[in-house]
C-alpha cells in the first residue's frame, strides 16, 4: 500500500475521505502530536474568527474579550467528544481505542479549521455584498469536516453506516451528560470550598479574638 | 526611629498643606452650577456611556413666578376671587400656541385653564364657559388642552374636561371668559363600547377633526369631525406578543365554544398621549410599563404606523432594557413614556415619568441626547417628582411637574446647539455643510457616535475613504464602514493596477515554469525529501525489527544447520 510521511498521511486522509481513514487504521499511522496541534489550531481559528474577522462582518461584542468561552467551545468540546465517543462505542462493540479516536477526530477537523482561516483572511478584503463567498468557504469547510468525521468514526470502530450515525448521535447525548455532570461537580466543589473557607475564617477570628 | 517618625509627621503635614491649598483653589474656581442630571447616551451596543449635557436648566416657574396672585387681587383685571389658588395643582398638560406665542396650561386639580405669555407670565385664566348646552359651566379637572388660532384671529380652545365627561370647544372672548362653540359628550353609538367617557388629551388636526385619548379605552383615540360627530377610533396599539398570548392562542385551537366564551381576550395597551407635527402626522406614546410593542408610533391619516415596517421593529425609545438599574440611586425602574412632543425642527422629545428624563430623537429616531432626572433627596432645580407633560417652544423644553407644581424650562447648551444644528443638516443629507458643526461637537465630546458617523459621511463625500473608514469604525457603523471600504478598495485597485497585474502575471509564469521543470525531471526536490524522511523513519523505527528479523533468520539458519547435521 502507501508510504507517507506524518504530514503526508494527514493530506492523504483529508483528500481521500472514503479510504483514507481505513488506510490510516490498517497502517497504524497517525500522530498524537499532530492531532494535538490541530486542536490548538482549532482554538486559534476560533479566536481569529472573533477578533480578526473583517470589521463589516464582525458582530461580536468587541468591548470585552473573554477567552474562556472560546476555549470551552474548541478544546473542551473536542475532548468531551473524544471521551463521549469512546464511552459509547466501547459499549457498542466499537474497535477504536481512545488514542485512535482522538487522532481520527482531530484529523477530520482540518478542513473546518482551514475554512475558518481562509474566511477570516478573505473577510478583510470583501464587502458585505460579497458575503456569500465567505459563507460558501465556511460551509464547504464545515461540510467536508462533517463528512470526514463520519468516515473517521466509521473506520476507527469498523461500523456500518447506520451504526456510525447512531453512535455519533449517542455520543452527542453523552457529551451533554458529561458536561452537565462536570458543571454539577464544579458547583458542588465550589460550595465545599466556600464551606471550608468560612470555617477557616471563623476559626481565625476566634483565635485572634 | 525617631527621625523616621519625624519625617513621617513632616510628610503628613506637607500633604495636609497641599490638599488645603488645593481645596481653597477649588472653592475659588468651582463657582459654576453643574447640570442636576447625569448626562449619558447609548452606544451601538445599547450600553449607557457618559456624554456631554445637551440641555441645561434655564429656570423654574412656580405659581409665584407666574404672578398667579393677580387672581386674588381685587384691583387687578384678572381678579377672580380672594380665595383663588395662587399655585398650580396637579397640572396635567401644557400647550404652546405658536401664532400668538402663548402657553396654555391645564391646571387640573384647580379645575381651570391658565393662559401664559412666552415668559410664562399670567395673562388669562378660564374656569367656566358661557353658553354651554348642557348647563354645566364650570370645568371639572380638565386634563388636556389644545388651542388653535382661526384665520380671523379668534382663539379656539379645545378642552378635555375629564371629570365632566365631555370635550368642549370654546372661543376665547376675554382674559377670563370664553364662549362655548361645541360640546361633545359620550358617543351614542354601539361602536363606542366603554362605559365611561373620560377624555384626557385633546388634539386637533388640520381638517379640524378632534382626537381624544380617553381613560381605559384601548381601541385608540376617539375621533370626532368638526361638527362633533363620532367618527370611530384612531390608531390602536397592537397586542404585544408574550408567552401568555401565545399560550392562549394555542389553547384557542382546542377549546370548545363555551370555553372560548369564558376566555379572556387579548387587549392591547392604550396609548397615553399624542402630538401632531407640522406635516399632520400624529405621534403617540404608550405609558404602560414593560411594553415595547408600539411604545412610540408615527401615524398617518389612516391611523397606520409608518414606522411599522420591516425596519421599524428596531426602533427603541426610552432607556434600553425593560427593567433598568440606576447605579446613582441604587434603584431599578421601568421606563414609562408619558408625553411626546415634536418641535418645530422635527426633533422628537419624549418624557419618561419614571425617571424624569427627556429623550430627544431626530426624525429618523436616532437618539440625540438625554436630559432631566428624577427628584432625589436634594430638591434641585431641573429634577422632577411628577413630570406630567412637556412642550417645546423656541428651542426650549417646558416640563410641567404635577407634584412639585411648577414648570421647568430647559434650554440647550452650546454643545446641544451644535449637536442639533449638525443633526438637522445631517438628516437633510447635507453632510459637508454639517461637518463644521460635527467638529464642534466632537471637540466637546469625543465619544459622540452620532458625530463620528456624521464626520465619516462627510469624509466619504469628500473622497477621503480611509478617513471615513476610521470614523465609521469608531462609531461602530458597520454598514457605512462597508460602503467606505468598497470605495477604498476600488481606489486602491485603480491606483495599484499595474502592481496587481504584474504580480498575477508573475505567479502564472512561475507556475508554468515549475510545471515544465517538474515534467522534465529537473526538479525532484519534493519527492526526494519525502523519500529521505521515509528512510529516516525506517532507520528509527524498524531497525530493531530488522535486527529481529536478521536474528530470526540467523536462528533459522542455525536450526537448519542443526537439522542437517
Amino acid at each position: 500500500m502507501y508510504e507517507f510521511t506524518t504530514m503526508g498521511w494527514l493530506k492523504h486522509v483529508i483528500f481521500h475521505p472514503i479510504e483514507g481513514f481505513e488506510d490510516l487504521r490498517w497502517k497504524k499511522q497517525g500522530s498524537m502530536k499532530v492531532s494535538m496541534g490541530i486542536v490548538v489550531l482549532l482554538f486559534v481559528a476560533m479566536v481569529a474568527n472573533r477578533q480578526l474577522l473583517g470589521f463589516a462582518f464582525n458582530t461580536a461584542y468587541t468591548k470585552i474579550f473573554n477567552i474562556v468561552p472560546l476555549l470551552v467551545q474548541s478544546v473542551v468540546y473536542f475532548f468531551t467528544w473524544v471521551i463521549a465517543n469512546w464511552s459509547v462505542c466501547t459499549l457498542l462493540d466499537g474497535e477504536g481505542r481512545l488514542k485512535q479516536i482522538c487522532i481520527n477526530s482531530a484529523y477530520a477537523l482540518v478542513p473546518y479549521i482551514v475554512g475558518v482561516f481562509v474566511m477570516v483572511f478573505a473577510s478583510n478584503f470583501l464587502v458585505l455584498d460579497e458575503a456569500i463567498w465567505l459563507n460558501a468557504i465556511y460551509y464547504l469547510g464545515l461540510g467536508w469536516s462533517v463528512l470526514l468525521m463520519f468516515q473517521a468514526m466509521k473506520a476507527v470502530h469498523q461500523y456500518t453506516v447506520l451504526k456510525t450515525l447512531a453512535s455519533m448521535i449517542l455520543s452527542l447525548v453523552a457529551m451533554l451528560l458529561i458536561l452537565f455532570l462536570v458543571i454539577l461537580l464544579l458547583s458542588l466543589f465550589q460550595q465545599v470550598y466556600v464551606f471550608i473557607y468560612s470555617i477557616y475564617t471563623e476559626i481565625s477570628y476566634r483565635i485572634r479574638g | 526611629m525617631k527621625s523616621m517618625q519625624m519625617r513621617k509627621a513632616f510628610r503628613r503635614a506637607a500633604v495636609l498643606g497641599i490638599s488645603l491649598v488645593c481645596a481653597c483653589s477649588a472653592m475659588a474656581s468651582t463657582a459654576f452650577a453643574a447640570e442636576p442630571y447625569d448626562s449619558y447616551c447609548y452606544d451601538y451596543w445599547d450600553d449607557a456611556i457618559p456624554a456631554q449635557a445637551g440641555y441645561k436648566v434655564y429656570n423654574t416657574y412656580t405659581g409665584y413666578d407666574m404672578n398667579l396672585e393677580r387672581l386674588t387681587d381685587p384691583e387687578d383685571e384678572l381678579y377672580i376671587s380672594e380665595s383663588a389658588p395662587i399655585d398650580l395643582n396637579g397640572a396635567k398638560d401644557i400647550f404652546y400656541e405658536d401664532v400668538k406665542n402663548e402657553f396654555w396650561v391645564a391646571d387640573t386639580k384647580n379645575s381651570r385653564i391658565l393662559r401664559l405669555d412666552k415668559d410664562l407670565q399670567l395673562i388669562g385664566c378660564y374656569s367656566a364657559i358661557d353658553g354651554v348646552p348642557s348647563g354645566v359651566a364650570n370645568f371639572n379637572e380638565p386634563q388636556g388642552v389644545f388651542v388653535t388660532v382661526e384665520e380671523n384671529g379668534d382663539i379656539m380652545m379645545y378642552i378635555g374636561d375629564t371629570q365632566n365627561s365631555r370635550i368642549v370647544q370654546c372661543k376665547v372672548t376675554s382674559m377670563n371668559t370664553c364662549e362655548c362653540v361645541l360640546e361633545i359628550g359620550m358617543p351614542d353609538t354601539p361602536i363606542y363600547k366603554s362605559k365611561t367617557f373620560l377624555p384626557e388629551k385633546i388634539l386637533v388636526d388640520g381638517a379640524k377633526n378632534i382626537y381624544a385619548v380617553c381613560t381605559s379605552v384601548n381601541s385608540g383615540s376617539a375621533q370626532f369631525n368638526s361638527l362633533g360627530e363620532f367618527q370611530g377610533f384612531y390608531g390602536a396599539n397592537r397586542v404585544e406578543v408574550t408567552a401568555e398570548i401565545i399560550r392562549r392562542r394555542i389553547w384557542r385551537v382546542f377549546a370548545s365554544d363555551e370555553q372560548l366564551k369564558s376566555m379572556q381576550s387579548a387587549a392591547p395597551v392604550e396609548y397615553k398621549n399624542f402630538d401632531i407635527d407640522a406635516e399632520g402626522f400624529i405621534y403617540t406614546v404608550t405609558e404602560a410599563s414593560n411594553v415595547t410593542t408600539d411604545a412610540v408610533k408615527k401615524l398617518n391619516a389612516a391611523g397606520y404606523n409608518i414606522w411599522n415596517n420591516d425596519a421599524g421593529n428596531t426602533y427603541i425609545f426610552g432607556d434600553a432594557g425593560a427593567n433598568t438599574y440606576d447605579a446613582a440611586t441604587n434603584t431599578s425602574y421601568t421606563t414609562r413614556l408619558t408625553d411626546i412632543d415634536i418641535d418645530s425642527d422635527g426633533f422628537i422629545n419624549i418624557l419618561d415619568y419614571a425617571t424624569g428624563r427627556v429623550f430627544v430623537y431626530d426624525e429618523e429616531c436616532t437618539l440625540v441626547t438625554i436630559f432631566g432626572t428624577y427628584n432625589t433627596n436634594s430638591d434641585q432645580k431641573g429634577s422632577f417628582t411628577g413630570p406630567n407633560a412637556l412642550e417645546t417652544a423656541n428651542n426650549n423644553v417646558y416640563i410641567v411637574d404635577g407634584i412639585k407644581n411648577d414648570i421647568t424650562v430647559y434650554t440647550t447648551t452650546l454643545y446641544g446647539e451644535y449637536l442639533k444644528a449638525a443633526v438637522l443638516l445631517y438628516d437633510e443629507g447635507k453632510y459637508l455643510e454639517a461637518k463644521p458643526y460635527w467638529e464642534e461637537v466632537i471637540a466637546r465630546d469625543g465619544t459622540c457616535a452620532f458625530a463620528l458617523l456624521g464626520l465619516g459621511k462627510a469624509a466619504l463625500k469628500e473622497g477621503e475613504y480611509k478617513l471615513a473608514m476610521d470614523y465609521f469604525k469608531d462609531a461602530y457603523a458597520r454598514r457605512s464602514y462597508d460602503k467606505a471600504f468598497k470605495y477604498y478598495r476600488e481606489q486602491w485597485l485603480q491606483d495599484n493596477f499595474y502592481l496587481v497585474f504584474i504580480v498575477i502575471v508573475l505567479i502564472f509564469i512561475l507556475a508554468i515554469v515549475l510545471s515544465i521543470l517538474k515534467k522534465k525531471g529537473i526538479i525532484k526536490k519534493h519527492v526526494r525529501k519525502e523519500k529521505k524522511q521515509v528512510e529516516r523513519k525506517k532507520t528509527k523505527k524498524e531497525l530493531e525489527h530488522e535486527a529481529e528479523l536478521a536474528a530470526e533468520a540467523a536462528q533459522a539458519e542455525s536450526e537448519a544447520e542443526e537439522a542437517d547435521e
